[in-house]
């Protein structure tokens, strides 16, 4: 190939399933931390309404007094029902949401268009073929310049890929087929609902952290000079100020396994992890080329912060360009040459 | 102390359980992609049936290998009736080899190169030969999956309490070592 971008990249063997492996371990950690986390505050809260009624109760106390179950943890148990009902009304709603504010159209066999239409619905097909899904995700076209694609759903009856014209336009089969074998494996990986129950914990968290901190800050118990009730406000100040940003900094760590787990899965599909770097260093080469004007078309285009995650290149990426290490534990996707390493290729010299 | 080895009890079986249907649903999942190339091969020859129909005004289709396709399909299907699965698998192989040369020939007929449908065609016998392959790899992908699950510790007691439902033997689809060394020195014969 005249013009092939990973002749500046040395290969090294990657192992996919060694990838997957390991993200699925992140991955329990960090749901673990999550409900740990969840079961913490919701401790804190039943400690704080008890000191109230035992107000010479050391924390301590009181801690050991919920978890043996002395005395009853009720508002623990509120908050997973509440948590259930949330998720249970965010799956059900969710996929519309995705699709909000861009011009998109379905492809079918049927409906197609043109050659390259039916091209994208058969690389999807295949690909459907090849992760062994028992339901064919529905295939959307964007009409949009950038280079991008999403994928969303809740359950693999309920798929969809959602593809860029100008993500259709500017790869060739096989790489095309990569963004959408990535795309599936998200699918199947379950990421969509996983990311979904992982950031409603952590919105519940903050909320319930911040009812519970004015409710301590200005509830009228300045009179007692009690020491322990002093230490659980101490506690209840420090967990509201620490937890939101912990909480988002392991969400967004969560979004970049998946992320490289989604990138693993493509390289399973399709057994090849050149067509996939290739569309990489393509899609990014064209973000930076075309800035202002992917800036202001993603600009334009409303409910666009619905879909940052999703996507397979985070826009963001194109405007910074020495990437910080701070600024790397900010983003959802992880960099293009991180990306890369974990497919095999490292960048010479 | 009652309690506790109760409840120990349950976990017990209720990992039993648990095990037990993963991996029924492992060995349905193979049977299922097993199903899965026998559909890819004959969504294959329709493909094929409509790229002659139309290839046929072109061309004098006697003197082409597209006839050959015909002959093989129907050497499958009888082995396939007879339960000669080497048999069949060699005659759809053989079918492969033609469909990857199907460009080479297109290239001597340019009236036929721009006909429109023939463009599509091409895409299709490209794309169904992609779905053969992908099916294959699914089917083979399903198997170590559902290998790996039984051999594994502590599933592998539960299978040999259940050997008759648990325990298959599928053989994952591949190629005879002449077949192999075969594919391996083909060259395109122009």
């Amino acid at each position: 190939m005249a013009n092939n971008p990973l002749q500046h990249y040395a290969t090294s063997p990657a192992d996919w399933r060694k990838t997957i492996r390991q993200n699925t371990n992140k991955t329990y950690v960090i749901i673990g931390i999550f409900f740990l986390m969840y079961c913490l505050i919701g401790l804190l809260v039943d400690m704080y309404v008890d000191s109230l009624a035992y107000p010479a109760a050391q924390p301590w106390q009181l801690f050991y007094a919920l978890i043996t179950f002395q005395l009853f943890p009720l508002a623990t148990i509120v908050m997973f029902g509440v948590a259930a009902i949330s998720l249970f009304v965010a799956y059900t709603l969710h996929d519309q949401l995705m699709l909000l504010g861009t011009e998109y159209h379905e492809i079918t066999p049927d409906t197609a268009q043109s050659a390259s239409e039916q091209q994208l619905y058969n690389t999807v097909e295949e690909m459907k073929i090849a992760a062994g899904l028992r339901y064919m995700p529905k295939v959307y076209i964007i009409n949009a310049d950038y280079m991008n694609a999403f994928a969303s759903g809740y359950s693999e009856k309920s798929a969809m890929v959602a593809i860029t014209r100008g993500l259709m336009d500017k790869l060739n089969r096989d790489e095309l087929q990569a963004v959408m074998a990535h795309e599936l494996s998200h699918i199947r990986h379950l990421d969509i609902k996983l990311t979904l129950t992982a950031s409603l914990l952590a919105n519940l968290i903050i909320m319930v952290l911040d009812m519970l901190f004015y409710n301590a800050m200005f509830s009228n118990r300045r009179d007692s000079e009690n020491r322990s009730s002093n230490r659980l406000l101490t506690i209840i100040i420090i967990v509201r100020y620490l937890l939101p940003v912990i909480s988002i900094i392991l969400l967004l760590y969560l979004s970049r396994t998946r992320e490289l787990m989604a990138d693993a899965g493509a390289v399973e599909l399709m057994r090849s992890n050149e067509p996939l770097a290739n569309a990489l260093i393509k899609i990014s080469g064209d973000h930076v080329a075309h800035r202002e004007a992917y800036a202001a078309a993603y600009a334009n285009t409303p409910h666009e912060n619905v879909r940052r995650e999703a996507y397979i290149f985070d826009p963001h990426q194109a405007g910074f360009q020495p990437l910080t290490s701070l600024n790397d534990l900010f983003s959802t996707h992880p960099s293009l040459e991180a990306r890369l390493a974990a497919l095999g290729f490292k960048k010479k010299n | 102390m009652g309690l506790i080895v109760l409840i120990i009890l349950l976990l017990c079986v209720g990992f039993v359980i648990l095990t037990y249907n993963r991996l029924i649903a492992q060995i349905e999942a193979v049977r299922n992609n097993q199903k899965q190339i026998d559909i890819q091969l004959d969504r294959r020859f329709k493909v094929f049936e409509s790229l002659i129909n139309v290839v046929k005004k072109y061309m004098d289709y006697e003197q082409t290998t597209l006839k050959d396709v015909v002959a093989l399909r129907n050497q499958a299907q009888l082995a396939k009736a007879n339960g000669d699965e080497k048999g069949r698998i060699d005659a759809e192989n053989q079918i492969s080899k033609i469909a990857s040369n199907l460009n080479i020939v297109f290239e001597q007929y340019p009236d036929l190169k721009a006909n429109q449908n023939v463009l599509q065609l091409q895409e299709e016998v490209v794309s169904t030969e992609n779905k053969l392959a992908y099916s294959k790899q699914s089917y083979n992908d399903s198997i170590e999956i559902y290998n790996a699950s039984k051999k594994s510790f502590p599933a592998n007691v539960i299978v040999s309490a259940f050997t008759a439902k648990l325990n298959v033997d599928f053989p994952y689809w591949q190629l005879s070592e002449q077949k192999v060394a075969e594919q391996e020195s083909y060259t395109v014969k122009l």
